[in-house]
Order: structure tokens, then C-alpha cells, then sequence
């Protein structure tokens, strides 16, 4: 079996106490090293977090999403023997199979960031309307088209070092999904897509993203002030 | 009319309060010289309000309130998009102090011995 000591799983956490437990526990029978970053949840995540055995940041106020991400980052990037970073969902939809095939490839191919996508193949399993949504994001994102990429909005992402190093996310809701495709523009990143599986289960349904907020995604990142 | 003294009065009122409180910080001096124009301007508006009328016929605006309307308009746009860029950069400082003490109380995994990572810290 492969060591994965110096792969960091980013998982970051809000009002998941019903499943976090068994999400890392399942995901630690293959990665000993996964923080969860608890953004001010208002339920028992902390304790399923513990319990599951990860690394636990708790922001001491809700930030969003993009902010819980970038805490884990940089929580993970100061750890010694880190070198991969995985951004990983708290709800279970992203499947501990598909990391590994990424970071085979990352290992093996001159790459920094591996990105994963659900439309390669069959889309069946994708509700429709999800469908929609983000084939207009990828549609009217000019820059995505140009970096080749297909679902800027997966969250199972897969970096090493340098990438880990440089990320810096100013949007703390849900806009950082285009801020990361802007860096990937900006700072070179040699970039590339893997098939992945995304279990659509009722409980990540029922907590997705919503059309709604596509629009504040939209607003956000054109609205993103430059003087970071 | 009474309403031209209220008006007055009250503009000047402002305009010291703002001199008095700003005065000492370093807000941009052009937002104060911009400021003490409009003050200006709206004092000399309230005393000839025929003058307004007449830039506005320059315009092509019908009467001098409406001009007043649409440049108030113009003015709000710009003061909400301001407002919400300083937000979100308030936001980003707040998020940045958040995220500097949470990184300072994490928690490392107690469950020594139990899963496979368990020797690092």
C-alpha cells in the first residue's frame, strides 16, 4: 500500500454534524492526514470531527465556504512533509477513488493543479437542473473556456506545494470557485481535468447549491475589488 | 421663505459637524474640498432656486428638482457601490483576523495510536 503521509485533505465544514463523522473516518482508512475546518457551525460538526479522528481548525464565526477552504490551506501548508492538497466536500459526494487517480496523475504528470469535472462520459446522474447551471457558468466564464476546463464549480480538487503556497482566496462565500480559475489564469498553473464520480445523495441534494446562488456568484466575482 | 433658513441652517450645521469630526484624520482631501462645494452649491440652490432651473433648461431638464433628482441618483449609485467595495474589504480583514485565531486554537487528532497518521502532529 501507498503512503499518503504527505497528502493533506481540506475539508471544509458547515452545520454537517450528521455525516462529518463517517466522512472522515472513511476517508482516514486511506489519508492519515485531514483537517476539517469547522467554519462556526451551529451543530455538533466539532464533535463528529474529533471523533472521526481529523485535524480540527474551528473558525470562531461563520465565514463561508471560500474562507474555510483558504483556513485549511494554509493550516495544512505549514505542516511538516506536507506536499498535496486536497480539497475535499464535507457531505460525502466526492469519492476517496477519484483523489487517488488525481494524485497518481500529479505525481506522474508535469502538472500543479488537477481539477475534477463532472462532464466527461455519461451526465445522467446529474440532475438536470444542476446541469444547466453550470454549463452556463462554464459558458459565460471566457477565461474557463480558455484554460480547457469544463466544471470550474467541482470541489474536489487536487494541488501540490507551489499551488498550496500561492493560493490566496479573497472571496469568502461561494464566488472562490472562479477566484481559484482566475489564479490558475494569473499564476500559471499548469492545469488539467480528471473524470470524477460525484455521489448525489438526498442529504447533499437537499444542502447544494442553489440557482440563487449562481447569482451571488456571478455579482461577487465581477464586483471582486483589485486591491488585494 | 422659512424654508430657505431651516435648509441654511441646516447645511451649515453639517458641514461643521463634518469639518470638527474629519477634520483630524486623513481622509482624502479632495473628498473634503468636494464635499465643501457641494455644501456651497447646496446653499446657493436653496437661496435662488431659479438659478438650478436654468442650468437645468441648459440641459435639457425640464425643471431645476428634476436635475436635483437625477443627480442625486447618480450620486446614491455611486455612494451604495462604494459602500458594498469597502464592505467586502472589511469583510476580508475581518476574515483574515478570524482565520488568525482560529489557526492559533486548532486542535491536533488526540486519537494517538488509532489510525494511520497517528505519529504526526
Amino acid at each position: 500500500m501507498t503512503d499518503w503521509s504527505e497528502v493533506w485533505l481540506v475539508v471544509p465544514v458547515y452545520n454537517e454534524g450528521q455525516v462529518i463523522e463517517d466522512v472522515v473516518r472513511h476517508a482516514r482508512q486511506t489519508f492519515p492526514n485531514i483537517v476539517c475546518v469547522d467554519d462556526g457551525s451551529r451543530d455538533n460538526s466539532a464533535d463528529g470531527i474529533r471523533a472521526g479522528g481529523a485535524h480540527l481548525v474551528q473558525h470562531p464565526v461563520n465565514l463561508g465556504q471560500g474562507a474555510a477552504i483558504q483556513t485549511g490551506i494554509e493550516y495544512a501548508r505549514r505542516q511538516p512533509g506536507a506536499e498535496y492538497f486536497v480539497t475535499f466536500d464535507a457531505d460525502g459526494q466526492h469519492r476517496v477513488e477519484d483523489v487517488l487517480s488525481m494524485l497518481e496523475r500529479l505525481r506522474s504528470e508535469p502538472l500543479d493543479i488537477i481539477v475534477g469535472t463532472r462532464f466527461h462520459g455519461d451526465t445522467a446522474h446529474i440532475p438536470w437542473i444542476k446541469r444547466v447551471v453550470l454549463k452556463t457558468v462554464v459558458m459565460l466564464s471566457r477565461r474557463t473556456r480558455k484554460l480547457g476546463l469544463t466544471d470550474a464549480h467541482n470541489g474536489l480538487r487536487v494541488f501540490n506545494r507551489t499551488v498550496a503556497e500561492q493560493m490566496n482566496i479573497t472571496l469568502n462565500g461561494m464566488g472562490h470557485a472562479s477566484e481559484i480559475v482566475e489564479m490558475i489564469d494569473h499564476r500559471k498553473w499548469r492545469v488539467a481535468e480528471e473524470p470524477v464520480t460525484i455521489l448525489y445523495t438526498e442529504y447533499s441534494m437537499a444542502k447544494g447549491q442553489s440557482l440563487i446562488n449562481g447569482v451571488n456568484i456571478l455579482f461577487d466575482t465581477m464586483l471582486k475589488s483589485k486591491a488585494h | 421663505m422659512l424654508i430657505q433658513y431651516i435648509l441654511v441652517l441646516f447645511t451649515i450645521a453639517v458641514l461643521l459637524l463634518f469639518l470638527r469630526k474629519r477634520g483630524t484624520t486623513k481622509s482624502a482631501a479632495s473628498v473634503k474640498l468636494a464635499f465643501m462645494l457641494f455644501v456651497v452649491f447646496g446653499i446657493y440652490a436653496v437661496l435662488r432656486p431659479g438659478d438650478v432651473t436654468v442650468v437645468a433648461g441648459w440641459l435639457g431638464v425640464g425643471r431645476g428638482t428634476d436635475l436635483l433628482l437625477y443627480a442625486l441618483v447618480v450620486v446614491f449609485t455611486f455612494t451604495t457601490l462604494n459602500a458594498y467595495l469597502r464592505f467586502k474589504e472589511l469583510e476580508l480583514r475581518y476574515a483574515r483576523l478570524a482565520r488568525a485565531i482560529a489557526l492559533r486554537q486548532a486542535e491536533p487528532p488526540v486519537s494517538a495510536g488509532q489510525g494511520p497518521g497517528a505519529e504526526r502532529s
